[in-house]
């Protein structure tokens, strides 16, 4: 039997809820995996080439965090499950936790698991408790399901940078949102993002439609650890590097980066508050632009600024349960195409355009929405579908635009379904024919 | 064939491309010593032929090219727009036609300058959960003060088409008949809301009766030379207006039209002038075009660049929008709508 209960402060809620998000860009659904001190959730993508986990650490993230596995596994057992990451953004939804907006705030969140032989339902249950002593709750179903992680080999990535998030956040916007790959390299003190798209275009008259390509050049000062050989062009997909960047801005953490070479994975990392997040990313194989791998230390350059020597511990522990969270396996020696991944379950069925769409329409999105006074001065869209009607709400106050009448028309309801004085037709008329 | 620029009004180009981007995907882009003249011709609607003194917008101008000095382009708008946009905070940006991988580009530059301790969004919160990072920033600013400043550079890389002068050759300027009525409009953001409304409405009116919403409503916009502007609708159903009085009706320049004063005095604006009242309640006197409603709500987003807007009337053929950028009367941007 099972036990997992936690509960969460407002803020953790709204944490999670970004992490959510970010997660959203990779999968559908959403991996749990619960341990006697942690919780993982993670994401795979479908095309295996992504992968985003967040580690939550028991005591620290939670409010309490109590987990009894079952019995017959000991004490390294550990329940896993899948959960649609459009049912818990439901639940975690953006603005709930805003402490400003007084009746809905929430005081305190529940969660608790069912998992018992003797419930007919296995549900994740979760009760958001309202500072007015309402209780909602929300019955998720999960699937069952064995959990994949992908593995890195940390030891083996030798070129690492480390930068504020915020100096990343600042930039990202740049990158048009129709380029479809990130590069980075370093070289010269500087180190160069570029977004481009690979899409050869022949037609003369499509060149104009090629998106910007877009190169943003930072200074080797600006960050805080830079070892990477010179000149290794690492490319990537833009859109998860922004997500991943838009969420680690909002931890306001540092922003840690592992890499080997092209064609091996990437791995993303940074973490606060009882949070860890790391990414493991396919970086894509380029025979053009790659370098002969060059044995590590020849032709590094090393521009580490100062730190605290009282810093480094807490470094090594991150790593350390890093290195913990995923199982040792050393890489295939031959570089791979596909990273060395377990099969996730079942998969979401999101294609990364739909991702994009939707992540546009999302109000509560990580994505600052570039909204500016200027807005107003767009061609309106009269295509929205504004109706005239009645406002029903009486609502004086606020002057609105447009609203929509959502009543069904009375003509044809009444033709379809008569009112209750109604009598029904008993025959039909053709039946009545053949009587006389 | 070189031209190469700094960009020294950046929110102003910004903001010019961003009304022309509504209108057109692509625009002609014609470069020269003096001027750059932006012209965009749909399919259908409004055509723009816009000219910006090279001062308008750049500085440090060089152009060089075997055809008398002149390049011309073929700009995608809304790429440019994006890039401007990302230009926006630099403290310099450049712009300069080049090649890359063999296929011409306009490339933007931008240096952006921060410092540390003003970019630093989350410095106070950073400094709550690490105290160990606060000491770090405090150490660099006492000790360290040349690593403050954070250069970041940007490049945006415009795909463009180079175009011969042959293949430019046929492009001109719509001619048209001198105007009835020429008045200057009332606030844009005033006209262009009240436009959006009144197609909303006549577009909602239609579809509870028809269903086809393929056409879109025509406007009626008129204008006499008594300073009176007159924007309506009229569908089966109803019939809008709203009517602006005490307008400018700018003078003529004698030097501007054909004939001189002569000129001006058969003018068809000056016969205009003795009809009609300046209340607006005369039938007289009035030059009346009707404008495609949702082409005229893009045409309206001109209006972002706050200039004096200057519109010509030719009854039932055409409407002129001069669009003059306030803070240089000489460089003016007329967008040239025609609409019948």
């Amino acid at each position: 039997m099972v036990q997992l209960d936690f509960s969460l402060t407002p803020e953790a809620c709204a944490r999670l809820h970004d992490a959510l998000i970010c997660m959203k860009n990779f999968s559908d659904v959403v991996a749990l995996e619960a341990r006697q001190e942690r919780l993982t959730l993670s994401a795979l993508n479908l095309a295996k080439s992504g992968y985003a986990s967040f580690v939550l650490q028991g005591p620290e993230f939670f409010d309490s965090y109590n987990f009894t596995p079952a019995p017959a596994a000991g004490d390294n057992g550990r329940f896993t499950c899948e959960i649609t990451s459009k049912a818990l953004l439901s639940v975690f939804k953006g603005r709930l936790f805003d402490p400003r907006k007084g009746d809905t705030a929430i005081d305190r969140c529940e969660v608790s698991l069912q998992d018992r032989p003797n419930q007919a339902q296995c549900r994740l249950i979760i009760k958001m408790i309202c500072d007015q002593g309402v209780t909602k709750t929300y019955r998720l179903t999960y699937e069952s399901v064995e959990v994949m992680h992908a593995l890195f080999d940390k030891q083996n990535a030798n070129n690492r940078w480390s930068i504020k998030s915020s100096y990343l956040r600042e930039f990202i916007d740049y990158f048009g949102p129709k380029t479809e790959h990130l590069d980075f390299c370093f070289e010269d003190h500087q180190v160069t993002f570029t977004s481009f798209t690979e899409k050869i275009v022949n037609a003369n008259r499509e060149i104009l439609k090629h998106p910007l390509q877009t190169a943003v050049t930072l200074n080797a000062a600006d960050f805080d650890e830079l070892s990477a050989q010179a000149q290794l062009h690492i490319t990537i997909s833009v859109k998860d590097f922004k997500a991943i960047v838009s969420h680690a801005e909002t931890l306001r953490c540092q922003f840690n980066a592992f890499f080997s070479r092209p064609g091996r994975p990437l791995q993303f990392q940074y973490g606060s508050g009882g949070m860890e997040c790391s990414f493991t990313l396919m970086t894509i194989q380029d025979g053009r632009t790659a370098p002969a791998p060059v044995p590590a230390n020849t032709h590094q350059m090393q521009t580490r600024t100062a730190k605290k020597p009282e810093k480094a511990p807490a470094v090594q522990e991150r790593a350390n349960t890093a290195k913990k969270a995923s199982a040792q396996m050393p890489p295939p020696p031959v570089p791979n195409t596909r990273k060395t991944l377990g099969r996730a379950g079942t998969s979401g069925t999101a294609t990364p355009s739909q991702g994009v769409q939707q992540r546009n329409l999302d109000p509560d999105s990580l994505f600052v929405q570039q909204d500016e006074e200027d807005h107003q001065w767009d061609p309106a869209n009269l295509d929205e579908g504004e109706t005239l009607g009645w406002d029903a709400s009486a609502d004086n106050d606020a002057f609105q635009p447009g609203f929509k009448d959502t009543a069904t028309p009375a003509r044809t309801a009444s033709y379809e379904a008569p009112g209750p004085d109604a009598l029904e037709p008993t025959q039909r008329m053709s039946q009545i024919k053949g009587l006389w | 064939m070189r031209f190469k620029a700094s960009i020294q009004n950046i929110n102003t180009f910004n903001k010019f491309t961003a009304s022309i981007a509504s209108l057109g995907a692509v625009a002609w882009v014609r470069l020269d010593e003096n001027e750059i003249r932006f012209t965009i011709i749909p399919e259908q609607g409004t055509q723009v032929w816009a000219v910006l003194a090279k001062d308008t917008i750049f500085e440090q101008y060089t152009i060089q090219s075997a055809n008398n000095d002149v390049i011309n382009l073929e700009v995608p708008v809304v790429q440019l727009q994006r890039a401007l946009k990302s230009a926006l905070n630099a403290t310099s940006a450049n712009i300069r036609l080049t090649k890359k991988d063999s296929l011409p580009v306009l490339c933007l530059t931008i240096n952006t300058v921060s410092y540390r301790t003003g970019v630093d969004a989350f410095g106070a919160s950073s400094a709550r959960q690490d105290p160990d990072a606060m000491d770090d920033r405090a150490s660099s600013v006492d000790f360290n003060s040349s690593s403050r400043e954070r250069e970041t550079i940007v490049t945006q890389d415009i795909p463009v088409r180079v175009l011969s002068q042959s293949n430019v050759d046929g492009i001109h300027e719509p001619r048209c008949r001198e105007p009835d009525v020429h008045i200057q409009l009332p606030p844009l953001i005033q006209l262009k809301s009240i436009s959006d409304r009144f197609t909303k409405l006549a577009l909602a009116s239609k579809s509870g009766t028809s269903g086809n919403s393929n056409s879109t409503p025509r406007l009626e916009l008129s204008a006499n030379m008594h300073g009176c502007l007159r924007l309506s609708i009229r569908t089966d159903a109803m019939n809008i207006s709203t009517l602006w009085t005490g307008l400018q009706n700018p003078d003529l320049d004698p030097a501007q039209v054909e004939g001189g004063e002569e000129g001006i005095r058969h003018h068809a604006s000056t016969r205009m002038r003795e009809l009609g009242s300046a209340d607006g309640k005369s039938e007289e006197g009035w030059a009346t075009v009707r404008i495609d409603g949702r082409d005229w709500g893009k045409v309206m987003s001109v209006g972002r660049l706050s200039g004096r807007v200057i519109a010509c009337f030719c009854d039932d053929h055409a409407l002129i929008l001069y669009v003059f950028l306030s803070n240089n009367e000489d460089s003016d941007d007329p967008s040239v709508l025609t609409v019948s």
